[in-house]
């Protein structure tokens, strides 16, 4: 077998909350290129995990993180990371579409814009960016005309898929997402589906979910977690079909019937 | 939890208690005078500009209590003792009426003004100013607050994952979107300067006669007074109800 190339790694996890352990002991390793799930019962530490790798927790003020991850064989604590590049090569998309309350063409650019030196970008070369950004996510024939509006009033499908799309001038490797689908309908929800697919490759996806059958559809690797620990990481269809934690099959059946 | 609370907001209420008997005594000191009778106004003109020093001063006071509450909302953590201290005393202070402030506020300038013989403001004029500064600082600290945290979580959430210092947030995202809110609280507390401004003005006409009032153009200045405090608080529910 080839040596498996890993985007993300983790030793010995630890996460507090003041004194609430929210994750424990988790050792994970997310394969390049592929889009793993995430699935577990509510409050076991899915979206708590997804958040150390672009250290957003930190934001919470009351967090203790212990052990070693590492984004792309760089360890994410080490002195010399930059917070803003770290978030730059991992991007995240969160339950609710939250797209800035401006242009649809801002909010595609606010990324590069907060990353580059005042005005380095001609209105050529951002023109080429929006338009290519938005065909990468299949918005670009339905928005061209609407560029000008502000993205909070476009359909939630519509602004879901902007949120991804505003990640991609930032050139990330790795893109989480925290049940990106939640606030959709079923059509919204296989028209991101469809665009995490088309994407897998060039990016690594990380995706939190709570629907086992998106997990089935769209991941070809799943991590059960239960109660803050790592319970099963296997291929998707291993860990559905043939368990082998009791507690990954109570859930998947439970979650099935 | 609850115990600290209880800490903080007991030292806000102490501080009251302080800020309460620091008044009393002023006025209890300069009450013996007051049998007197106001007599000449050569000395009034002077008091009467150093009124109007107190506008200017509301001003600062209001761009003060702004950049208070940046500091407070935005650079410490709600579990921070100092900025729970603050908001313990803000919200004691602006929960008192404003009358009571306007109240106030004549009770030192009618005992300077009848009390005084002319020797410039000295103490009483500080006081005056702190009472201006407690009518607008609290609210003007307060609304400012409210307004940073109605910018919903999420828009910062974003803009923080896409790589964003707390800089850029706040410059690009925050203060845009908290603007009109802010702005509506300074008018707030302007429209209150205003209005205590007015009333001390009102009450300055007490030491004229009628035709040196009205050459000396304090029933004008008056109800200018009046007027800029009706068109501030106009103002403030505008802001209110057309938020951007
Ligand atoms: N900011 C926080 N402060 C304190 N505790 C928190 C915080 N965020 C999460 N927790 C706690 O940590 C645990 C894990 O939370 P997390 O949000 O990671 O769960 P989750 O698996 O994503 O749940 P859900 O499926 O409901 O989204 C929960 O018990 C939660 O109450
Ligand atoms: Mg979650």
């Amino acid at each position: 077998m080839a040596a498996k190339n890993y985007n993300i790694e983790t030793e010995n996890l630890n996460l507090w909350y003041g004194d609430f352990q929210a994750l424990i002991d988790v050792n994970v390793k997310i394969l390049a290129g592929e889009i793993t799930s995430l699935i577990g019962p509510s409050g076991c530490g899915k979206s708590t995990l997804l958040r150390c790798f672009n250290r957003v927790n930190e934001r919470y003020g009351n967090v203790t993180t212990k052990g070693k991850i590492q984004v792309l064989g760089k360890n994410i604590y080490d002195a010399d990371v930059s917070l803003p590049e770290l978030r730059k090569t991992v991007g995240m998309v969160f339950q609710r579409p939250n797209p800035l309350p401006i242009s649809v063409y801002e909010n595609i650019l606010f990324g590069l814009r907060i990353h580059s030196p005042l005005r380095s970008l001609t209105r050529a070369e951002s023109d080429a960016i929006v338009e290519e950004a938005l065909t990468s996510v299949f918005l670009w024939d339905a928005l061209k005309d609407k560029l000008k509006v502000r993205a909070t009033s476009l359909q939630l499908e519509q602004q879901q898929k902007l949120c991804i799309a505003r990640l991609l001038p930032l050139k990330p490797q790795i893109i989480l997402m925290d049940e990106p689908c939640s606030a959709l309908d079923a059509k919204g929800t296989l028209a991101v589906e469809e665009l995490m697919s088309y994407l897998a490759g060039t990016y690594t996806f990380l995706i939190v979910t709570h629907n086992m059958a998106q997990a089935r559809r769209v991941s070809s690797e799943c991590i059960f977690m239960f109660l803050g620990e790592l319970i099963e990481h296997r291929n998707t269809q291993a860990l559905f079909e043939t368990p082998h934690n009791s507690k990954t099959a109570d859930y998947v059946q439970m979650r099935y019937a | 939890m609850d115990k600290s609370k209880i800490v903080f907001h007991s030292i806000a209420l102490i501080t009251l208690v302080v800020v309460f008997l620091f008044f009393w005594y002023l006025i209890e000191n300069t009450h013996t005078e007051i049998g007197q009778q106001p007599t000449a106004n050569s000395q009034q003109p002077t008091a009467d500009s150093h009124l109007y020093l107190l506008l200017p001063i509301s001003l600062l006071a209001i761009l003060l209590g702004v950049a208070c509450a940046f500091y407070l909302e935005e650079r410490l953590p709600p579990t921070n003792w100092f900025r729970r201290l603050i908001e313990s005393e803000v919200a004691i202070f602006t929960g008192i009426p404003s009358l009571l402030y306007g109240l106030l506020a004549v009770e030192i300038f009618v005992s300077y003004t009848l009390g005084s013989s002319g020797q410039g403001w000295g103490v009483l004029f500080y006081a005056e100013v702190l009472t201006f500064i407690v009518l607008v600082m609290p609210l003007t600290i307060r609304t400012t607050q409210a307004a940073l945290r109605s910018v919903a979580t999420p828009i910062r959430e974003s803009a923080y994952a896409l790589g964003a210092s707390q800089w850029q947030v706040l410059s690009n995202q925050v203060v845009p979107l908290a603007f009109p809110g802010i702005l509506a609280g300074c008018c707030r507390a302007m429209s209150r300067a205003l209005a205590a401004a007015a009333l001390l003005m009102g009450i300055h006409t007490w030491g004229y006669t009628h035709e040196t009032a009205i050459s000396a153009g304090i029933h004008s200045r008056y109800v200018l007074l009046l007027v800029a405090a009706l068109l501030f608080s106009t103002f403030f529910s505008f802001l209110k109800e057309n938020p951007t």
